[in-house]
């Protein structure tokens, strides 16, 4: 990569928003997420109380840790490193809190929807149509905002951050609109089997077109930052770009093997499902032989240290969704944990680690002064990185049990009792990765705000 | 390298990129959609849709699916999903976890009032449910949540409700003439080669902990801890559940609690257990009923043919 000489003063005001909005809302979806693996333990300890009942918990949860703490996490990286790459200022800091503000508006009018008990049903889209509007409206600010920049850049080269962090958010405002059916404000759906295809297709690139070209975004720009060498290959790079919007954009089906959509949709999702392969690991390789012999020095930035760990899981992550991709092994993960202990993966191990990791390497760098606590980050990534695993191995069991039991003839009903001890697990997982949460808030807060430690 | 990444370039690649993409998968299926409505299919009540409204705002699609495989066992899975059963599901709820049980069929499984006592607190009816409870809905939209619930199944589920509405009727009778009376017109449902089978399963120590374990996770909710029937869905349905306290020498064979267990009351709270019992622990559910609450049993009783090497 080109390495940035660009020193002018730099506010980094959007990225700062940004880092502060992804490590409260972490705190608060980590809580709705631990809340919510509580009441499978203890169902009774919602009481009569409307906004506690598992079903409006659980989407606040997802809902919150994909718009609230992983994607502005990644964001604040990718406002931070955009005018380095481009030896350019951010075309607007004020554009760029006026997005942060209206983002977390957004959220937040979002969640006291779905506690109120409104929502459109449909898994990732289940904010109402205001809230998808205001949303809409933020991609569009922050798309502005980049392409802008971009345009203004004194770097004639761009660098693969950059690629990937424009076409996230152009993608992604798009996909949102369809996905959220904005033509249909009241639903927020269509009728049928298709509802289920567009749903499915918005769904996946939720993933495939937005947390994963982003968490690339950072990776690409943190680990050769930190270890001071040059991308491998540009022509990795290439590859991988554009084979990740050809590949991913179009297996959303996978989800819908079992359900009557047309065969050859279910052939072409399982077949590229395998193709996946292609992208990530080309993006692996090109990241991972950037790094080769340097990990010392990975290991000497806790920034660097998150997003390297998030690639190893980026690795597990998706080799694990090629293979639940198979009919064969569907009939067994279907329906049960299982997928839910790969979307722990995926969200918390893969692109939750890359967005702390972001935070933190940018934050020192931002403010030119070391992180209020190293130990603390560490601290956070140990519980997070033990989550991660702690989340897979128990909800992978919990899913074994669950899919072989009913494959096998066994009742849902009879099964429950069995997966009791599981679930006290998971929700001791859960608690790790809230406290978690809390230290990783402090640590951003003190940092930013009240940090003792001497300019650099 | 020559090949030059320019903003273009990656603006307009990727949207191009994504246009094919969405035209491909998404939209040619749309299009080439036949949304012929299946045979079970009928339009929803505007009552019924209320209560659709009700079970998307409340999040019972993230633990209940509506959509069967063919390799499916539990409720519901004796009609596998056509597209044509979604034909007015606006969005469709096919859910991706069972958390609970699919609920494609639900409709008619049950009467009305054991849905009121199992939405009060779902423990009342399934002892081992983790499902919340929902008395917070208040009357009105437990009313509504339950039209949409026994809607589901379209027209197997109106097939199955005339029948829950026409037992219940009977049932509601046969109860309010009294105790030998209702007893009698139970046991009298059970058909004669069923009521006098030969129960195979002795009533050992350790067959009445096991049925002692059956009874707690199917049963207590109902008919209570000591079989009186005054478990706390009690008050919550009519007829109320069975005393088993007041059924000694009313010749109640093991068969008769074997085929009830088994094939449960249509009309009253009383479920079938066909799917999630089988043949051993029903017997020695039914063994444990007759020897703690009925205090008399007929396990063991002659005839029983050459003994099983089971037999103690």
């Amino acid at each position: 990569m080109s390495k940035s000489q660009f020193t002018a003063i730099q506010t980094n005001s959007t990225a700062r928003g940004f880092c502060l909005t992804s490590a409260f809302w972490m705190v608060i979806a980590t809580l709705a997420g631990l809340t919510a693996a509580t009441e499978l333990i203890a169902p009774d300890i919602s009481g009569n109380v409307s906004w506690l009942v598992f079903g409006r918990v659980r989407p606040i949860h997802v809902n919150l840790v994909l718009f609230g703490f992983v994607t502005p996490g990644l964001l604040a990286a990718a406002f931070y490193f955009l005018p380095r790459l481009l030896r350019t200022e951010l075309y607007s800091e004020k554009l760029g809190i006026a997005a942060v503000a209206l983002w977390n508006v957004a959220i937040a009018a979002g969640i006291i929807a779905l506690a109120a008990g409104h929502s459109q049903g449909r898994e990732y889209a289940e904010l109402i149509w205001p809230v998808d509007v205001l949303l809409v409206i933020t991609f569009a600010l922050l798309f502005w905002n980049l392409i802008m920049t971009v345009r203004r850049r004194q770097e004639p080269i761009l660098y693969v951050s950059v690629w990937y962090a424009c076409a996230a958010v152009i993608l992604t405002g798009v996909t949102y609109c369809l996905g959220n059916v904005v033509w249909k404000p009241d639903s927020g759906a269509l009728v049928g089997i298709p509802d289920a295809i567009l749903l499915w297709f918005y769904g996946h690139n939720i993933f495939g077109l937005l947390l994963t070209p982003l968490s690339i975004a950072v990776a690409y720009y943190v680990i050769p930052t930190a270890i001071r060498r040059p991308l491998y290959s540009h022509t990795l790079s290439l590859i991988g770009f554009w084979s990740l919007l050809v590949v991913y954009s179009h297996i959303g089906t996978h989800h819908l093997l079992q359900v009557p959509v047309p065969t050859w949709l279910k052939v072409v999702a399982i077949v590229d499902s395998i193709a996946m392969v292609i992208p990530v690991m080309v993006f692996l390789i090109n990241i991972w032989y950037t790094a080769k012999g340097s990990l010392g020095e990975v290991h000497a930035d806790i920034g660097a240290k998150f997003v390297f760990t998030g690639t190893i899981m980026y690795f597990v992550v998706s080799i694990q969704g090629s293979i639940m991709a198979l009919p064969q092994v569907q009939r067994v993960t279907h329906f049960n944990n299982w997928v839910v202990g790969h979307a722990h993966v995926g969200v918390l191990g893969f692109a939750g680690m890359i967005a702390l990791g972001g935070l933190y390497f940018i934050l020192p760098r931002i403010t030119g002064k070391p992180l209020y606590s190293r130990f603390l980050a560490d601290l956070q990534y140990w519980f997070v990185f033990l989550g991660t695993i702690g989340f897979t191995t128990v909800l992978t069991i919990v899913g074994l049990i669950q899919g072989n039991a009913w494959l096998n003839g066994e009742m849902i009903y009879r099964v429950l009792p069995e997966l009791q001890i599981y679930y006290i697990m998971r929700a001791a997982v859960g608690l790790t990765v809230f406290v978690s949460a809390l230290i990783g808030l402090y640590n951003i807060v003190r940092t930013l705000y009240f940090n003792p430690g001497e300019a650099a | 390298m020559s090949l030059r990444m320019t903003p273009g370039a990656v603006v307009i690649g990727s949207l191009a990129i994504l246009a094919a993409v969405v035209f491909v998968v998404v939209f040619w299926p749309y299009a080439s959609t036949d949304y012929t409505p299946s045979e079970i299919y009928r339009a929803r009540s505007s009552v019924e849709d209320g209560g659709r409204a009700i079970y998307i705002a409340n999040g019972c699609v993230y633990c209940h699916s509506q959509s069967i495989r063919a390799f499916d066992w539990d409720l519901g899975s004796e009609r596998i999903a056509q597209a044509g059963d979604y034909v007015a599901d606006r969005p469709i709820l096919l859910g991706s976890e069972r958390t609970g049980v699919d609920l494609s069929q639900e409709g008619g499984e049950h009467p009305d009032d054991w849905h009121l006592a199992h939405f009060i607190n779902p423990r009342y009816t399934r002892p081992n449910s983790i499902m919340p409870r929902f008395a917070f809905l208040g009357d009105d939209k437990i009313h509504l949540l339950t039209r949409y619930v026994q809607s589901l199944g379209l027209k197997q589920a109106d097939h199955r409700m005339a029948r829950q509405v026409y037992w219940k009727q009977e049932a509601i009778k046969a109860y309010e003439a009294g105790p030998v009376a209702n007893v009698k017109w139970l046991a009298e449902h059970v058909p004669p080669g069923w009521r006098n089978l030969a129960n195979p399963y002795p009533t050992t120590e350790a067959g009445l902990a096991r049925g002692h374990k059956i009874y707690q996770e199917f049963c207590i909710g109902c008919h209570g801890p000591i079989g009186d029937g005054m478990g706390p869905a009690q008050p919550y349905i009519y007829p109320p559940p069975l005393n088993f306290t007041i059924l000694q020498g009313r010749e109640i064979s093991g068969g008769i609690l074997y085929y009830q267990i088994m094939n449960g009351i249509t009309g009253t709270a009383m479920p079938y257990f066909k799917r999630e019992l089988e043949s051993q622990k029903i017997w020695e559910v039914g063994n444990y009923v007759a020897v703690y609450f009925i205090n008399q049993s007929d396990a063991g009783a002659e005839p029983k043919g050459i003994p099983s090497a089971w037999e103690p």
